[in-house]
């Protein structure tokens, strides 16, 4: 039996809908849900405008489905939303970031900054880090300039 | 461009019924859209630090491609 769906991912299946017939794009959507997340994967032929630059135009429509999945409603998830393996592709990058980072700040013992990113990017590297020997990391700055730094733990 | 603007407001807001979007063109082609919410609405469309609002610049800006036009959102109250 497939669990009924909860309303947070209707209301997120519906918007990403009228966003892609609205863009123009031939693509579907796929919505999948656990306890903790609603997560949505747009497959499609030319999904480079529904990204857009730096990912600015998906973290857009991410926003945009968490903001609608939750009005005025309780029991908060995350609303991940991600086309074409872009989240994939650009985790993958900001783990090599985070690890040349990690290098670097236990060669000179000192703190590096990583770019600035958001709030989703951030969790990201910092859960990628988390059990890594002999580093800690946390955030820093104001939106939307705020950035992790990954320095030597403390003894 | 005008039905999306408003079709996204409205998930956003407590009151979808009063969700107006104005349209008008100016002398370059630009494509002007106003959006205008309930007065405790505002909060709800701009978001902290204005988040919500550039995102919904960013999305309605891709709708725009396939029409090759430019496109202004203003929120006005």
């Amino acid at each position: 039996m497939t669990p009924a769906r909860s309303e947070a991912a209707e209301r997120v299946e519906e918007l990403l809908t009228r966003i892609l017939d609205a863009v123009g794009v031939d693509a579907e959507v796929e919505i999948s849900e656990d306890a903790e997340a609603v997560t949505a994967v747009i497959e499609g032929e030319d999904l480079g405008l529904l990204i857009g630059r730096h990912g600015q135009t998906i973290d857009a429509i991410q926003h945009l489905a968490y903001r609608a999945a939750f009005r005025g409603a309780d029991g908060r998830k995350r609303v991940t939303v991600d086309a074409a393996g872009y989240r994939e592709r650009r985790a993958a990058l900001l783990q090599h970031d985070a690890d040349e980072a990690v290098e670097e700040a236990l060669r000179i013992g000192a703190p590096v900054a990583l770019d600035a990113m958001n709030a989703v990017e951030r969790r990201v590297v910092h859960e990628y880090l988390r059990d890594r020997d002999g580093i800690e990391t946390y955030s820093e700055g104001v939106e939307p300039d705020r950035h992790l730094v990954v320095a030597p733990a403390k003894q | 461009m005008r039905e999306l603007l408003e079709y996204l407001a409205r998930q956003l807001v407590d009151h979808p019924d009063e969700v107006e979007v104005e349209e008008f063109e100016e002398d370059d082609g630009t494509l002007v859209l106003e959006l205008a919410v309930a007065e405790d609405d505002y909060g709800k469309v701009i978001g902290r630090g204005g988040r919500t609002a550039n995102a919904l610049r960013l999305v309605v800006k891709a709708a725009a491609v396939k029409d090759n036009r430019r496109v202004l959102v203003d929120i006005v109250d």
